[in-house]
């Protein structure tokens, strides 16, 4: 026993003959609105016959489909974002001050090594103060004197206590 | 993300470096050494060959011993060190550097006794001589070198 959903379908299909035509078409309540819809249904159905070949291949449909809506989405989300966030982003700054600070410390570096004096001075040694104990050597003096030739500084100290050789010990 | 954040701390790293190493460490060698014109015991030390020419015109003497000795790399400029034979000792305190030179406070000792204090500015290309008491037929004399 078929449903009237199943006796429909096969109406519009044009499967339905003889006296279950007649007593399906006697069970509709509308005969015009019926007929109505079937044209409109074969209608429908000879359009998507027409479009099967561009739909045999779903999937490259839907990719393309899919690309174009990216491309006509990306310009304007791009835009949106540029507007909310600018190009200053937080990390962007961070990276700013941490290279910058790394070159700063590297030119700095570079003046500083530069402006280095050389290791030869060209200074004489200076004795700025000398002083001898006058309990201890008592007709000790001292004079001070430069070399220059020598580039040599000297505090020649006189009168100090003769000692025996045996202070020459190591 | 880490190899990124690593490479301007390695850069930095390396700058404090080189940095250090602009500011050289000095080394100060400080020489007791008697002066005579016996005949020489053992050949001149390397150390005093550099000054050797000098010290004969000052002294008059061709033979040079070294008695006591000392050698001091100085990195803050601010370290104390003693040279020191049997007898003598010399006690050198450095207090800083200034203008190419180090700020040095020596004190010569006989035994327990303080023979001479002094102050000095040693500059790093002058040697500074100091012409100690008469011991035997020769001479004490105490040399100070930035090398």
């Amino acid at each position: 026993m078929k449903t009237f959903e199943e006796k429909w379908t096969a109406w519009i299909d044009d499967q339905l003959t003889g006296r279950e035509l007649e007593e399906f078409l006697a069970s509709l309540p509308d005969r015009a609105a019926a007929d109505a819809e079937k044209q409109s249904a074969k209608k429908l159905g000879s359009f998507l016959r027409k479009q099967a070949v561009a739909l045999s291949n779903v999937d490259f449909f839907s990719h393309q489909l899919r690309e174009r809506l990216d491309r006509e989405s990306a310009p304007a989300r791009s835009d949106r974002d540029a507007v909310q966030t600018g190009w200053w982003t937080i990390r962007r700054l961070l990276w700013g001050g941490i290279t910058s600070l790394a070159v700063f410390a590297l030119c700095t570096v570079v003046v500083l090594r530069e402006k280095t004096p050389p290791s030869q001075s060209q200074y004489l040694t200076e004795i700025l103060t000398y002083r001898v104990d006058p309990t201890v050597s008592p007709n000790a003096t001292i004079s001070m004197f430069q070399k220059k030739e020598d580039h040599v500084t000297v505090l020649w100290v006189e009168g100090l206590q003769s000692l025996p050789a045996e202070y020459a010990t190591k | 993300m880490r190899a990124r954040l690593l490479l301007p701390i390695a850069i930095f790293l390396v700058a404090i470096r080189i940095g250090g190493a602009a500011l050289p460490e000095q080394t100060v060698w400080s020489g007791l050494i008697i002066a005579s014109n016996s005949p020489p015991a053992e050949p001149t030390p390397a150390e005093i060959t550099q000054i050797e020419g000098t010290l004969r015109k000052l002294f008059g003497y061709s033979q040079f011993q070294l008695i006591g000795q000392a050698t001091k790399t100085l990195k803050t400029g601010e370290e104390d060190w003693l040279a020191a034979s049997k007898y003598f000792s010399l006690q050198v305190d450095s207090r800083g550097e200034k203008a190419d030179a180090y700020v040095l406070n020596l004190k010569l000792f006989q035994e327990q006794k303080l023979l001479l204090e002094t102050k000095a500015k040693l500059s790093k290309a002058s040697p500074l001589v100091i012409r100690g008491p008469q011991v035997g037929d020769g001479q004490l004399v105490i040399v100070l070198v930035v090398q």
